[in-house]
């Protein structure tokens, strides 16, 4: 086992912790048309600051991660709006305003940990050199430095998702949206990534979204953010 | 279970199966189509090898033997159709007196023809002047006599009076060899050449004059029943037909009881057309096997595409208790549905192009896909059930070099192919033998040897250079993509580096597409450039203006054919006949300096000079001469020896003797025939000879408006000369190469290669792209604009197009070589090079990068649309 044990994650200057990074109001965003048409989100609002810690949590199928797309603007409301009041464009294709930890094993498979890590840096245009000694500082600090010459394939599931959370720290974003990051995950797995990724956001003083359907995972977050049918109930 | 999954499979993977099935499909319309060619080929060339014999059998009746007899037993055998008695009588000589002068010739032969024999026997007899209605003289023989229709001969005969006729036309014996054969005598025994006096009569005057010497010298006069056979009949394979032919004629002999004995010229170009026969199958091994293989490696392809899904859908289903024998039988149910729609798909297209005409071949075709399916689809699949069970990582079988490349197979492979094919050049490439009038015809298939290991070997060697640029070279594929993908360059090579077997595999399919299509393309160019050679051999030029026989045309009667309009060029042409000895050979006067702007010299036409070398041989001094290899090697000639011919004196009209100097050999000329021949200038024999006639005018029009410019030319020359053009020649030339009709099967080879070609690079692209849009949909995911997925997605398609393509091409243009060398018998003239099809190969690339463009296009841009769906289902 090449892993080695996580560092504290520094803290640093991020945005005021009670800015609003991203606002739902009233957004919905249904699929198909007519008779076919399926509403995935209803009318939610919500907004999530610098300081917010939150569990988004439901059954499959509930709108979890259509919600998440759309606050990660990977996605557009049907009707209602999300702004970002940071920035005067949706996060998507700036990986320093949003990072992404997606659902399953989301990295691409013939590229090692630390070019899997490198990949959003290189899009942003960092030369390959910076891009891979950021990546390889990135892994450095999950505590998992010796992975980054190994392959997917090579990584359990827990690794690779360790890896995917490097990635998205990698380009140090105020908003991180975490998709069902453990539910392919054994226990032990998937509490060390919900620890890699609270210790990120506190580093980066990000406002940190994580779906999940486990009670468990939501637990460790601050608050928690129920849907049902599309509906979101958000904790007073 | 099998029903579910079966229906699983067409819900969830439609195109994979499709895809797979149109390999099927293209391998099954190949194959089918290709023997449809064989077959009607080789009906065609029965049909046409019966159809250019003048007398199918002529039957030679035993001394003492009742002619009527015979010719009953003659009429009687199954498959005659006509049976007409000729005889033949052999006269001291002839003699003519005209314009003052008495001309005798030597021994002659005289023939007398029933009524109706020109017309029964329409390739027998040509007229040249007059008609047949009476006694006619042979071209050579008036030519000798100096008689023309009007004339009279007398004709000798031995022990008793001569007797004259009065010659009413003058015809060409076309087939004079067979029909003055030895009949009965082996090859050997055969005349040299046919006579140079023949006189034919009507039946009934030969009677009157032969029946007394028939009865008192019955070795001078004989009698031959010329028959026709019912060609309809035939078997549609030369060698079938030869066999029943043969077998025939034997029968009629045994019937007959030693009274006749039977020419059977019939079976002699059957005979001959078997070894076209040959050459239609060795072209068909040549030209379709590769594309068959080529369909079935892209099946292949195309299921290996899928195999990372169906190693886990295997895993999937071992996992949840499923049987290895449970598995298996659903791999054999994918690849019977496979085999069974392509199959069906394939004799469709067949069917439609019009390529199904045989349904054996389509049975074997249909077969055949159904044994590839089983092969490709499921082979793979059985072996993956095995690394599956075994536990074995699909990681560890991709990473693995191949065993042939660390043995080295490509170079020994395509060292091997170079070794046939030198060992195949020392037998100056004789692929078929096919000795005269024995059954058995031996074809040298190993020859095929050498361009099948060397397409095999440069396929592989393609792989070996794709992998090693990949791999060792993945700096330079670094510095090369950064103007393109910029600072994910070095990713980009790193990414493809680690999967390079699959993108070398992508990129060798590509190579060997092209490479079949290139060679095939640039064979059947050749071929084509050599078919328009032959007939313009055979026709002198665009067009030819023949003088008739004492017409004496001299060289400034071409002003009137050059002032027609789209005339390029007119040359005249003597053409004298010259004693070499006692050989009477063709002489063809030329102006070396011109003769080139009017038809076109090959160099394969001369022998140890190129065709501008040996006109400047003959440049060279004015009794210069080109002979025939023949004439050299009966004579012991060497370059620069002085020979002594005997030409035709204007004025005296007698043969007289001409120095020459020996400077070069001339193996085929513009009208020339086969055999011996002489090439001099035409200023020289005109002086020698005081006789500036001449024989042809051959004319270009630059290969335009052939046939309208012959129309206005017939009217400017009227009946002075006959005009034929290059157009009739192309259906008249009876060589090798026009006798295996390519058009058909050169336009499904090329429209299956460009098929292929394009399939291999957009379905192979397509389905590997596809396996691994989850990288372009990360990559989507993680914010990359749309200029950078698309650059991204599109390295390794880009990648496997320029290997591929460079090394198709490279490959495809040596194959071509060899196949050409290898081929050689098919073509005649040989030809001096290559000929490149420019258009098609354009084409080609075009296609090939269109769809490879194509299909990497529509899966990036799927994958980046529904990136948002992907990275869910991940």
């Amino acid at each position: 086992m090449t892993t080695s044990a996580a560092r504290p994650l520094p803290s640093t200057h991020g945005p005021e912790l009670d800015e609003r990074l991203v606002v739902c109001d009233r957004a919905s965003r249904t699929f198909g048309h007519g008779s076919l048409a399926v509403v995935a989100v209803h009318d939610a609002s919500c907004a999530v600051t610098a300081r917010s810690r939150v569990a988004l949590v439901g059954p499959s199928g509930s709108g979890k991660s259509t919600l998440l797309q759309l606050m990660a603007g990977l996605d557009s409301p049907t009707s209602g709006s999300i702004v970002w009041p940071t920035w005067e464009t949706g996060p998507f294709q700036d990986p320093s305003r949003a990072g992404v930890v997606f659902q399953g094993l989301s990295l691409i498979p013939s590229l090692t940990a630390a070019e899997n890590v490198a990949f959003p840096l290189l899009i942003q245009g960092l030369s390959h050199d910076v891009a891979i000694a950021q990546a390889r500082e990135s892994l450095d600090l999950l505590g998992i430095g010796g992975l980054g010459d190994k392959v997917p394939e090579e990584l359990s599931g827990g690794q690779a998702q360790r890896v995917a959370v490097a990635r998205v720290v990698s380009s140090r974003p105020k908003l991180i949206f975490a998709d069902e990051p453990t539910g392919q995950l054994d226990r032990v797995s998937g509490d060390r990534v919900i620890d890699v990724l609270l210790d990120a956001a506190d580093h980066l003083g990000a406002g940190l979204v994580v779906s999940t359907h486990d009670a468990t995972v939501a637990a460790r977050l601050d608050v928690t953010w129920r849907m049902h049918d599309g509906e979101l109930v958000v904790a007073a | 279970m099998i029903w579910l999954w079966l229906v699983g499979l067409v819900r969830r993977s439609p195109t994979r199966l499709l895809a797979a099935a149109g390999g099927i499909a293209i391998a099954v319309a190949l194959v089918a189509g290709l023997g449809s060619f064989l077959v009607s080929s080789q009906a065609t060339m029965t049909q046409r090898a019966a159809a250019q014999v003048a007398v199918d059998w002529q039957v030679q009746v035993a001394a003492h033997r009742s002619p009527g007899s015979v010719l009953k037993a003659v009429g009687s055998a199954p498959g005659t159709r006509t049976a007409v008695p000729v005889g033949f009588a052999d006269s001291p000589g002839l003699r003519a007196t005209t314009a003052g002068t008495t001309q005798d010739t030597g021994a002659a032969k005289v023939l007398g023809l029933p009524p109706g024999y020109a017309d029964t026997f329409p390739l027998a007899i040509r007229v040249l002047a007059g008609n047949v209605n009476g006694a006619v003289v042979a071209q050579q023989t008036a030519a000798n006599l100096h008689v023309t229709p009007g004339d009279r001969v007398r004709v000798a005969r031995a022990g008793l009076p001569p007797y004259w006729v009065k010659v009413v036309g003058v015809v060409e014996l076309p087939q004079a060899d067979s029909l003055f054969q030895r009949v009965g005598a082996p090859t050997q025994s055969q005349p040299v050449a046919p006579p140079d006096n023949v006189i034919l009569l009507p039946a009934s005057r030969f009677n009157t004059e032969y029946a007394g010497l028939a009865r008192t010298r019955p070795d001078l006069v004989t009698t031959q029943i010329h028959v026709v056979r019912d060609h309809a009949g035939l078997p549609s394979d030369p060698s079938s037909a030869f066999t029943a032919e043969t077998g025939a004629a034997n029968n009629l002999a045994v019937r007959t009881s030693g009274a006749a004995v039977v020419g059977n010229n019939l079976g002699a170009s059957l005979d001959a057309a078997r070894e076209d026969a040959s050459y239609a199958r060795i072209l068909f091994l040549f030209l379709g096997a590769p594309g068959a293989l080529l369909a079935a490696a892209l099946t292949a392809a195309i299921t290996q595409a899928g195999a990372g899904r169906r190693r886990k859908e295997q895993s999937l289903l071992r996992a949840r208790g499923s049987t290895p024998a449970q598995l298996l039988r659903l791999v054999l149910v994918e690849a019977a549905v496979v085999g069974a729609l392509g199959g069906l798909i394939g004799l469709g297209v067949a069917a439609v192009i019009g390529a199904a005409s045989s349904w054996p071949w389509d049975v074997a075709a249909a077969v055949a896909g159904l044994l590839v399916a089983a092969l490709v689809v499921a082979v793979p699949a059985a072996r993956d059930l095995r690394t599956v069970a075994a536990g074995e990582s699909a990681r560890a079988l991709q990473h693995t070099r191949p065993v042939w490349m660390r043995f080295g197979l490509d170079v020994v492979l395509i060292a091997l192919g170079l070794a046939v094919f030198w060992a195949s050049g020392r037998n100056k490439y004789s692929l078929v033998l096919a000795p005269e009038g024995v059954p058995t015809i031996s074809v040298s298939y190993w020859a095929f040897l050498a361009p099948a290991l060397a397409w095999l070997g440069c396929g592989l060697l393609c792989w070996r250079i794709a992998d090693t640029l990949l791999f060792r070279g993945r700096r330079v594929v670094a510095f090369a993509s950064r103007p393109f993908l910029g600072p994910l360059s070095q990713t980009v090579a790193s990414m493809l580096m680690r999967q390079r077997r699959l993108v070398s595999r992508s990129a060798v399919l590509v190579a060997l597409a092209l490479a079949f299509a290139v060679s095939t393309a640039t064979f059947n160019a050749t071929y084509r450039q050599q078919a328009e050679v032959d007939a313009q051999l055979t026709n002198g030029a665009d067009v030819t203006v023949t003088e008739s026989p004492g017409a004496n045309a001299t060289p400034a009667d071409g002003a009137p054919i050059a002032a027609v309009s789209g005339v390029q060029a007119v040359e005249p042409l003597q053409h004298r006949f010259a004693y070499v000895g006692n050989d009477l050979q063709d002489l063809y006067g030329i102006n070396p300096d011109t003769i080139s702007r009017a038809t076109t010299l090959q160099d394969a036409y001369f022998q140890g000079a190129t065709a501008s070398e040996s006109l400047a041989q003959l440049r060279s001094r004015p009794d210069a001469i080109l002979v025939s290899a023949e004439t050299v090697n009966d004579f012991q000639l060497n370059q620069g020896d002085l020979i002594r011919l005997r030409l035709q004196d204007a004025k005296t009209q007698t043969y007289k003797s001409v120095t020459f100097h020996y400077v070069g050999i001339v193996n085929e000329f513009p009208t020339a025939p086969k055999d011996s021949f002489l090439v001099a200038n035409a200023d020289y024999v005109a002086q020698q000879t005081g006789n500036a006639a001449v024989g042809t005018f051959l004319v270009s029009t630059g290969g335009n408006n052939v046939s309208s410019v012959a129309d206005q030319i017939r009217s400017v020359v009227g009946t002075t000369g006959s005009v034929g053009t290059i157009d009739d020649a192309r259906g008249l030339v009876g060589s090798s190469l026009t006798s295996v009709d390519l058009s058909k099967l050169t336009r499904l080879e090329l429209a299956f290669a460009l098929l292929i070609a394009a399939a291999a690079g957009g379905l192979v692209i397509g389905l590997g792209l596809a396996e691994r849009r989850q990288a372009i949909a990360i990559a989507t995911g993680l914010g990359a604009t749309r200029k950078q997925v698309r650059r991204f997605g599109s390295a390794e398609p880009a990648f496997v197009l320029l290997v591929g393509t460079l090394g198709g091409l490279s490959t495809g243009w040596g194959l071509s070589y060899l196949l050409v060398k290898v081929l050689t018998g098919v073509f005649d003239p040989a030809p001096t090079g290559l000929t490149a099809p420019w258009g098609y190969l354009v084409a080609l690339v075009a296609c090939t990068v269109a769809a490879v463009g194509l299909a990497a296009i529509v899966v990036i841009e799927r994958a980046r649309r529904h990136a948002r769906t992907l990275l869910r289902a991940i």
